[in-house]
């Protein structure tokens, strides 16, 4: 093993999980021997994704090829029919690989267990938000019209969240799994996604600190929503959607609330200047 | 022997982080450096070397536009610490300021040669991800990195050198630099 390549190779073995890494070994082994070897043909190749994998030194790297990433894929769609019976966890992947035909040891590929379906019907939902908005976009500019902010919104986290609702039964056990201090990093990522793409959809031009402020609060909202859904009993979950946009307005109130509140103190600090330049007048001060 | 190779999806996630460091990082630099010639002028203006510093401060102006646009452009995260280095900057710029017009360049020659270095080896990064894609953003980067070191320039020849304390000022505003150019590119 070459100790140069050695320095790069534990993030990215600790990333591909027990499966992953086990081919990672063998395939890095090869590699190896072929860098240092006589594989000059392929040397070329392996210099440049060395040279990307060079790049990221902090961050995790995910050494997955495409092939083992599609068989991922495929077994954790596979899984989802199974969450209503086993919950967001291992089982369900194993049953989910079992249907396909494959082993049931292939869960060693999936270290989180349970939070890498949830992580994947979260991801898969948010793709299917970005084309809902994308579409929603379209239309409106073929219609001419402009984007109503406030409409769209509601509609964009309604669209979102009603794509738990099939799972609702187990959706408290996935918000609870994503809560976990593993997977925190994970779950701060998606909701990121959610938000940054609604607002991105929306036509957000913005390029400062309120970049964060806009997307913070309607994380907040977001996630108060979900909460309020899994317990909501109402028909169609009309309450839900009643909830949502009191907490839209709450938002718009409080940006006006800001507004409001500048513009107070813009006209109270106008006032004690001039309180002052007067008091200096009376007492004879202004000669200075 | 199977040979690992990275994929696709791994290879464009690679290049957009990249991107997005870069677009990130030089927005907030051009924010810090637009508040502390701003700085510089809050004390200069009136005196001579007031116009040459304003000129300099249109410059970096044109710059952040360019930056404020891209940042929308390519979805960039913005830092979240621009409002520290709105802050900062202008302390800097009048600080410097404050030690008199040699003061006020030595800073601006310290910056810039900071600048102008990391430019370089954003070009460099550029270069070695994909030279083709990345055209446009290289040839952005190297006319900015062209003006700043016309700004370095400018100040060495305003005397920036004879600023009290010259070497230890310039590496101590290096140092801070460099560090703030760390943070931007993370947080």
């Amino acid at each position: 093993m070459s100790t140069s390549t050695g320095d790069r190779n534990p993030p990215q073995d600790t990333s591909s999980g027990p499966g992953g890494s086990a081919s990672s070994q063998t395939s890095n082994g090869g590699y190896n021997t072929q860098r240092t070897g006589q594989g000059a043909q392929y040397s070329d190749e392996l210099d440049n994704s060395e040279d990307l994998v060079s790049e990221v030194e902090e961050e995790e790297m995910p050494e997955e090829t495409e092939e083992e990433y599609q068989t991922k894929q495929a077994v954790l769609k596979a899984s989802l029919p199974f969450v209503h019976q086993y919950g967001w966890t291992k089982k369900a992947i194993v049953a989910g690989a079992e249907s396909l035909g494959m082993p049931s040891m292939v869960h060693g590929m999936f270290p989180r267990g349970g939070a890498e379906l949830v992580f994947y019907f979260y991801e898969e939902s948010n793709k299917e938000l970005e084309s809902f908005l994308k579409q929603k976009v379209t239309e409106l500019k073929e219609k001419d019209e402009k984007i109503k902010t406030g409409p769209f919104i509601h509609d964009a986290i309604e669209t979102r969240l009603r794509m738990i609702i099939p799972y609702i039964d187990k959706w408290p056990q996935a918000m609870a799994i994503q809560t976990l201090p593993q997977n925190a990093v994970q779950s701060w990522t998606n909701l990121s996604r959610v938000v940054d793409d609604i607002w991105f959809y929306a036509g957000d031009k913005s390029n400062d600190f309120n970049w964060y402020t806009k997307r913070g609060s309607l994380a907040a909202v977001y996630k108060s929503t979900e909460i309020y859904l899994i317990q909501d009993r109402s028909e169609d979950y009309t309450d839900t959607w009643n909830f949502l946009e009191n907490r839209l307005e709450d938002v718009v109130s409080a940006g006006h609330l800001a507004r409001n509140l500048q513009e107070t103190n813009t006209v109270l600090s106008e006032g004690a200047k001039g309180f002052c330049v007067m008091t200096r007048n009376l007492l004879g001060m202004n000669n200075r | 022997m199977s040979i690992r190779r990275i994929s696709q999806r791994a290879k464009d996630e690679k290049t957009r982080k990249l991107l997005s460091r870069i677009i990130r990082v030089d927005q907030a630099g051009e924010l810090g450096a637009d508040r502390i010639y701003a700085g510089q002028i809050a004390v200069l203006g009136n005196t001579p070397v007031g116009p040459i510093i304003q000129e300099m401060k249109e410059q970096e102006q044109e710059h952040l536009e360019t930056f404020n646009k891209l940042i929308v452009e390519k979805r960039v995260r913005p830092t979240a610490l621009l409002p520290l280095w709105n802050i900062a900057g202008f302390a800097l710029g009048a600080g410097t300021a404050l030690l008199g017009k040699e003061g006020a360049m030595a800073c601006t020659v310290a910056v810039e040669s900071v600048i102008g270095e990391h430019y370089n080896s954003q070009i460099r990064d550029l270069m070695e991800d994909d030279p083709e894609k990345h055209k446009e953003l290289i040839k952005k980067l190297s006319k900015f990195r062209d003006d700043e070191l016309h700004h370095h320039d400018t100040g060495l020849e305003h005397d920036a050198e004879k600023a009290p304390m010259y070497d230890a000022l310039s590496q101590v505003i290096k140092v801070g630099c460099i560090g703030a150019i760390w943070l931007s590119e993370r947080i």
